[in-house]
């Protein structure tokens, strides 16, 4: 009866009228504040089980489910009331010879006795029941991590399934959008369905994407990666880090501005066109994005702008003219990189004709770049103060680490004329 | 004029020259034998041997200038990140433009750091004023920092607390001129990499040797003891280690061919050129020797196989095909070379054997490319 009333308690509420009710069935035996009017001693709380009465608090109706009650913040949680409790040890700190102790100890009949109480024990337990309470979140380890979170766009779910006996092997699929959508059906009204979109590739140079639905995120997750696997497509790679020229590139409202970057410069681009260059093994571009964000039309433009890329040789082919390359650290060496089987002389290059090479690859697009304007502190009086205080200091951390490199320690012949001082000092 | 003035304590002045003193025992012990630096300090000043445009010719043609090396990717340039390279779609003529324009950034590249013999030092009393005698207990410095005069002629003068008013000595000068007129990369104080001679010689082993002698450069005028100490002890150690490759398509080489040569000692590299197969070069070098000591018997016939040599493409590689023309020209060097040996070199026996080894390769590929010629007829 004990533990059965305990496990009915639910929430704080509930913890009152039960201490009242204990409180009640102590007190029938007292005659001497008998009374005639009758007390109620069947209620909500000892009338039904305990399964129900969680239920009864927890639970969000249909309609409100579809509304997208009954989660977040605020939730109430089950919890288990008999967690930590035991029987034969209650409130009364009892001693039950053969329940909560043996019945012989030594050569000793232990007997029914009552031991000093616990005051503790409450409080014990309260803690315990209030650490059911707290939503604990899944712990992804830093590298299993996704964009955000837990959540699974970003992350990594494994090659796809082999086909037969053809594995997929070095290929790693990324999470790029996984969403749930509402579709209505004749019979079943307003259901829900899981949508994906992943790319696969092995990083060097093949690489697909692909769109899943399920019921179930996981199995769009699998649809999709499967599917990536069977469209893959193969992207010539620059000297093994770039793309071969600066592209512009669009789907549905979305553009895409894509230039062509010295080796380290890494990957300046949406997260998604990120992944997109790690499934292919691109590792310096940088990508501007204009008009619509929609992730789907991203991926599809990036793919297809990688496409569209024509090498130096088609280049030079299209134009029939000699293709060279200078870079900085070799002194702007020109290195021919391609050359056409015709070179044209300069009479048979039109007049209007593009010869600059970016505004070539761009299709005569040029991009917009904003004005950069002046910092809104730049202004205002206390940056000046600031420059002027902080310009004689701006040669010192050379200094320092010039006579640190020379001497050991930060010294010169203003602050060392007395030098026999330090060495007193020192002894 | 403006005339700043700056006094130094003296005891500064005397840190100086005891430093000075300590580096003429500069030697570099290498395993047992130690490299004893020798200077162009003698009677004959190698200047202007040197710039003759003979000279010159020979030793930029020595140099074996390869553009993949002149034009590599150099990380010295002050470049944190790399920079985005650039494309231009270019004509036949504007290419050739472009690469003419290459060549001269590469003769720019390639610029010999100048030979010349070894300053004397400047004692030159300007005016004796004994009123001055006690006025002050230091040492006063006058620079003249006038705008656009070169540094080799800026005036700087010292007055000594005997009231002696002097021209002063060039390392106070070059002291001076650093302060007021910084080049950049050359430091005030000596870098201890070449004033530590294990410092110097680590760096020597692990063959860093363009970078040794690029900072040798910067850090150092022509004319000073020290850039030609350092820079004599870096050639011994490339000559006897054979390391000739590492210099190179660099702007060292020159200097270093006619290091050996002044000091009479091209036996290395002649070795070295021969077992490489490359005769032409070894003419060359014996050209050079006939230029700067004039002591070849047949001179004259080296001279004008030289100007034979110097219109042909430079060999970055053994050739794979010879035409008539190179089998006759090869063959003259060959001859030339057989009669250095006999007459001038140290290491007959070595040379010979090389150059015989050159013969029997050399027969191989004259038939093999007559066979390729008749194989595939006249046109």
């Amino acid at each position: 009866m004990f533990s059965n009333l305990l496990s009915l308690r639910g929430v704080a509420a509930i913890v009152n009228i039960f201490s009242r009710q204990t409180k009640l069935q102590r007190n029938v035996p007292n005659l001497t504040n008998f009374s005639t009017t009758s007390v109620a001693c069947v209620n909500f709380f000892n009338k039904l089980p305990a399964e129900k009465l969680w239920k009864s608090v927890t639970s969000v109706s249909n309609a409100g489910a579809k509304k997208g009650r009954g989660k977040g913040a605020g939730r109430i949680r089950i919890r288990d009331l008999n967690r930590g409790q035991v029987i034969g040890i209650g409130r009364i700190n009892m001693l039950w010879p053969g329940l909560s102790a043996p019945v012989i100890r030594g050569r000793e009949l232990l007997k029914q006795q009552r031991l000093p109480d616990d005051p503790e024990r409450m409080e014990k337990l309260t803690k315990l029941r209030d650490s059911m309470t707290k939503f604990r979140r899944l712990r992804l380890s830093p590298i299993e991590r996704g964009w955000s979170g837990t959540r699974m766009p970003g992350r990594s779910i494994g090659p796809p399934d082999p086909i037969g006996e053809d594995e997929f092997v070095g290929f790693d699929t990324k999470v790029l959008q996984l969403r749930s959508l509402l579709i209505m059906k004749g019979n079943l009204g307003r259901t829900r369905n899981y949508q994906a979109m992943v790319v696969t590739g092995n990083g060097q140079g093949l690489a697909g994407f692909g769109l899943g639905k399920g019921k179930e995120a996981v199995a769009a997750l699998r649809k999709a990666k499967n599917k990536a696997g069977q469209k893959l497509m193969h992207f010539e790679i620059y000297n093994g880090h770039t793309v071969f020229h600066d592209f512009y590139t669009a789907f549905g409202k979305t553009k895409i501005f894509v230039q062509k970057k010295n080796e380290g410069y890494g990957l300046r681009c949406h997260r998604a066109i990120k992944e997109i260059c790690q499934a292919i093994g691109i590792k310096d571009l940088r990508a501007k994005l204009e008009g619509s964000n929609n992730l789907q039309n991203i991926v599809k433009a990036f793919f297809i702008g990688l496409l569209q890329q024509r090498t130096h040789q088609q280049l030079a082919e299209e134009k029939k003219l000699h293709l060279v390359e200078y870079r900085a650290e070799n002194e702007y060496f020109p290195t021919v990189v391609a050359s056409p089987s015709k070179v044209r002389t300069k009479e048979e290059i039109l007049k209007d004709e593009t010869l600059d090479f970016i505004q070539y690859v761009m299709d005569d697009r040029v991009i917009l770049r904003k004005k950069k304007f002046p910092r809104f502190y730049e202004k205002m009086p206390h940056y000046k103060i600031y420059l002027k205080k902080y310009e004689k200091y701006r040669n010192h951390e050379k200094i320092r680490l010039m006579l640190k490199t020379e001497y050991g320690e930060v010294k010169s012949f203003l602050n060392d004329r007395y030098p026999e001082e330090k060495v007193e000092s020192e002894a | 004029m403006t005339i700043f003035f700056r006094n130094l304590v003296q005891n500064n002045v005397k840190i100086i020259l005891t430093r000075n003193s300590d580096s003429q025992l500069f030697t570099v012990s290498y395993r047992n034998l130690s490299i004893l630096p020798s200077v162009y300090d003698g009677k004959e000043d190698p200047a202007p041997k040197f710039f003759s445009s003979n000279v010159q010719v020979l030793l930029r043609r020595l140099t074996r200038p390869d553009f993949a090396k002149v034009f590599r990717k150099r990380t010295n340039s002050g470049r944190d990140v790399l920079k985005t390279p650039s494309y231009k779609f270019l004509t036949d003529e504007e290419l050739e433009a472009e690469i003419a324009k290459a060549n001269k950034r590469a003769d720019r590249l390639l610029q010999m750091p100048p030979i010349v013999k070894i300053h004397q030092p400047i004692n030159e009393i300007l005016s004796e004023d004994p009123a001055l005698i006690g006025y002050d207990n230091v040492k006063y410095l006058f620079t003249d920092i006038t705008f656009g005069v070169a540094n080799a002629h800026r005036i700087i003068v010292e007055r000594d607390p005997d009231g002696i008013l002097r021209s002063s000595d060039h390392d106070i000068r070059k002291r001076l001129n650093q302060t007021y007129f910084p080049i950049k990369g050359r430091k005030l104080r000596e870098p201890i990499m070449f004033t530590d001679k294990d410092r110097l010689n680590s760096l020597l082993e692990s063959e860093k040797y363009e970078f040794v002698l690029d900072r040798a450069c910067i850090q150092y005028e022509p004319d000073e003891p020290s850039y030609q100490k350092i820079t004599s002890i870096t050639y011994q150690h490339i000559d006897m280690n054979k390391n000739y490759d590492m210099l190179r398509s660099t702007r060292h080489f020159g200097p270093m061919a006619f290091y050996i040569t002044w000091h009479q000692s091209i036996d290395n590299l002649m070795l070295e050129l021969l077992q490489t197969s490359a005769v032409r070069e070894a003419v060359l070098l014996t050209a050079l020797r006939h230029e700067i000591h004039g002591d070849l018997a047949n001179g004259e016939q080296v001279q004008a196989l030289v100007h034979q040599i110097l219109p042909t493409p430079i060999q970055l590689s053994k050739p794979d095909r010879l035409t008539e023309e190179d089998i006759e020209l090869d063959n003259k060097c060959v001859e030339c070379i057989e009669k250095y040996i006999v007459g001038n070199s140290a290491m007959k026996s070595q040379q010979e054997l090389a150059l015989q080894g050159f013969r029997e390769y050399y027969q191989q590929m004259i038939e093999l490319s007559r066979g390729l010629k008749k194989a595939h007829g006249n046109a």
